[in-house]
């Protein structure tokens, strides 16, 4: 069966025209991942008008192509002019642009494709592995627990924003609250219409989309008039040639690296709101803890390009593992890929991979080889680069407001879509300007009809409240979404407050409840390790005096 | 002169929101059946935000006192400007200039998309922005058509013929188009 359905999507995915269009949507992916201030989720929302007259599995396809194009683009812009073309490719400039400076832009630029190669294709390996494993779980939620995992969802991309908590939650509930307006669903009931037809049918959520990502990022970087007319060129090395075996062979002297910063990659990719912007910086300190030359560090070292790159271009997979196995978006860029599916009247869920085998299979297909095409394409796409780093950034901005027009109206074919999308677009940029994280807002949007959907699911089945506390994966996305909430506060206590000595201890011990009261052999097994992990650690603090890293340094100074 | 920081304003902005929204609730018509009135999903929403803002408010409250000197705006213009801008209606212009004149076109730009259809108006968009952002220098103006025209059509062209999307015509291509 599962042979048959990987022919299948074989056949699909391996058709001259989705190929072809996999080739673009690489190319594009690059070009936009290359331009600093193009974002990756914005070249991926600005390819959704097109897919909709595709079959879902090539307007997937196609998708992941731009994603992984875009996620490699990045290092491009990074490494030969010290801009990272995208926030997943910041901590590659801290080495990539010194070695390129030092006169070796050509082994800088390959230890960077073939890092994100090697991290695309680890990550390609975990998404077709663990995908169906985590489905398999995911099959055991109820309506209740299914909610309870979007508000975790939420309440951990909001805590992502730091000190920024309440503004982040906020911006989620507003994301949420948007989804709200036109019919409900469940009764066709008309809610915050105010009498108009337009606000009835409410607002289609792509143009939401593509008007707090595109519209407002394009508003925020033409803002100052003397870097919107500057071009790329004005910086840096521009010619290279790739080196791609001297880069191979500083990689093979590395491998260990390469793996490691792809599982982080992996993992921060699987957790809901954290994306490649945060998995980069984080493999690249790993990187440099783990050195046995840590001062090499920022001087142009090998090992400060190959861990960034291979966690970057790692994490999509990670996205994509909690896409297709739960429903949930892992971060901005999967989010926008749940609108695709849902487009194609594909419904994310557990039981996705089951119900569309063929589709799911030419997803993980399509992320195998654009990475290849990725590899390939990124030598050809050096020279094009040269020509784009002359845009000057105010036509780029004005030529893809155009296409955001003809896009979002392509839609619905209806103008109202059209003041969806500049409305969101101010509203957008006001929320960038005054410090609200966009992140939690968009998966507000998106996430917001299935929680509703699974409250009134959940309701019907009883009224009984406490279920929410009292079934085990319900309880167990509460917690972690409560101490997920409190890590903000944590992080900035640590080391001053004695509370802090406890969240670790505590955030076991509640979660090992959970964990036992699901059953089974394994689960109460990790319970009992997690429980005495909280309790190891409660033990090592109480050994230490309770003392704080404020009173240790008070001691030895 | 009330003097508010830029936070504790876009807190009382969406409480205000807040209030607005949950009296509108009320006006949503509740079927005979299902257990999820089609208000109460809007509401425990609304009420969360409605903390979540109250809290903030409290926040920006206590932030203001402790650097009062620094972030204390005044409420008419300066409430959502930032560092470096000159002071009154005159900076806020100035610092906003290009974001408002992108929001502007495409405002007028919609207005005018039954009249010039998608094509022409794209065009006319994409240039003037252009333009209006770049400079007007003559052989600035000469790339700006040309970008215009290229890129414009290529993309109207790909979602006419290509995806077969009806993009609106216009009253000049269409006398019936309004």
């Amino acid at each position: 069966m599962i042979i048959e359905n990987v022919i299948s999507a074989f056949d699909v995915v391996f058709s001259i025209q989705t190929l072809a269009l996999m080739a673009i949507g690489v190319t594009g992916g690059l070009i936009a991942g290359a331009i600093p201030g193009f974002t990756i989720a914005m070249a991926v929302v600005l390819t959704l008008p097109f897919t909709f007259s595709m079959p879902p599995e090539q307007g997937l396809a196609t998708m992941v192509s731009v994603l992984v194009g875009g996620l490699s683009g990045g290092l491009m812009a990074g490494i030969l002019t010290g801009i990272p073309g995208t926030p997943s490719s910041v901590a590659t400039t801290f080495d990539g642009f010194p070695l390129a400076r030092s006169g070796q832009p050509g082994l800088a630029l390959g230890i960077g494709v073939w890092s994100s190669f090697f991290g695309g294709i680890f990550s390609a390996i975990c998404l077709m592995t663990l995908a169906p494993q985590l489905a398999l779980i995911g099959l055991e939620f109820h309506p209740r627990d299914y909610f309870m995992l979007v508000i975790f969802a939420l309440t951990i991309t909001a805590s992502l924003a730091g000190k920024k908590l309440v503004k982040g939650l906020i911006a989620g509930a507003v994301g949420l609250l948007v989804r709200t307006v036109g019919e409900d669903d469940a009764a066709g009931m008309a809610r915050f219409d105010f009498g108009s037809e337009f606000l009835l049918s409410g607002f289609d959520f792509i143009a939401v989309l593509i008007g707090l990502f595109a519209f407002s990022q394009l508003l925020s970087d033409v803002r100052d008039p003397d870097v919107a007319k500057q071009s790329l060129a004005e910086r840096g090395t521009i010619k290279a040639k790739i080196e791609h075996l001297m880069a191979l062979k500083e990689i093979g002297k590395r491998w260990t690296l390469v793996i490691r910063s792809a599982t982080i990659g992996v993992f921060t990719g699987i957790l809901p709101g954290a994306g490649g912007s945060v998995a980069n910086i984080l493999a690249y300190d790993q990187a440099k803890k783990a050195s046995k030359e840590p001062e090499k560090f920022g001087t142009g070292t090998p090992e400060g390009i190959i861990a960034p790159e291979s966690s970057n271009n790692a994490v999509e997979g990670g996205a994509l593992i909690t896409l297709m196995a739960l429903g949930i978006p892992g971060d901005v860029t999967a989010a926008v890929m749940l609108g695709a599916l849902l487009i194609h009247d594909v419904v994310p869920s557990p039981s996705f991979i089951g119900d569309n085998p063929v589709l799911a299979y030419s997803i993980f297909i399509a992320f195998f080889i654009a990475t290849f095409m990725m590899l390939g394409l990124q030598t050809v796409m050096l020279r094009v680069f040269v020509l784009v780093t002359k845009i000057r950034m105010y036509m780029l901005a004005a030529v893809i407001l155009g296409f955001c027009s003809i896009g979002v109206f392509a839609l619905n074919n209806g103008v109202f879509d059209l003041w969806t999308l500049v409305w969101f677009g101010a509203l957008g940029f006001l929320m960038r300007h005054l410090g609200f994280p966009l992140a939690p807002m968009i998966l507000g949007v998106v996430l917001g009809d299935i929680a509703e959907l699974n409250l009134a699911r959940a309701l019907a089945i009883s009224t009984d409240f406490s279920t929410f506390f009292t079934r085990p994966w319900s309880l167990f996305f509460l917690i972690i979404a409560v101490f997920s909430a409190l890590f903000p506060l944590f992080q900035e206590h640590r080391g001053k407050f004695k509370w802090t000595l406890f969240y670790l201890p505590f955030a076991c011990f509640a979660v090992s409840v959970p964990l036992y009261l699901m059953g089974g052999v394994a689960r109460p097994v990790i319970a009992i390790i997690v429980l005495g992990f909280g309790a190891y650690t409660l033990w090592k603090r109480w050994k230490s005096g309770w003392e704080i890293a404020a009173e240790q340094e008070l001691k030895a100074s | 002169m009330v003097s508010l920081n830029r936070d504790s304003v876009v807190a009382i902005i969406l409480l205000f929101v807040c209030g607005v929204l949950f009296y509108s609730s009320f006006d949503i018509r509740q079927p005979d059946y299902g257990v999820l009135m089609p208000s109460t999903w809007p509401r425990i929403i609304l009420v969360v935000l409605a903390l979540l803002s109250s809290i903030y408010l409290i926040q920006s409250l206590r932030d203001k006192r402790r650097e009062k000197a620094d972030d204390e705006l005044d409420i008419r213009v300066d409430a959502f400007a930032i560092e470096k801008n000159k002071p009154g209606l005159k900076g806020f212009f100035e610092y906003w200039r290009n974001p408002i004149i992108c929001f502007g076109m495409f405002f007028l730009y919609l207005i005018t998309l039954p009249v010039f259809g998608m094509l022409i108006g794209g065009l006319i968009f994409v240039f003037t922005l252009m333009s209006l952002l770049g400079g007007w220098k003559p052989r600035k103006l000469v790339t700006h058509a040309a970008i215009s025209i290229i890129t414009v059509g290529a993309m109207w062209g790909l979602f006419t013929f290509g995806l077969g999307v009806m993009l609106p015509e216009g009253v000049i291509f269409n006398p019936y188009a309004l």
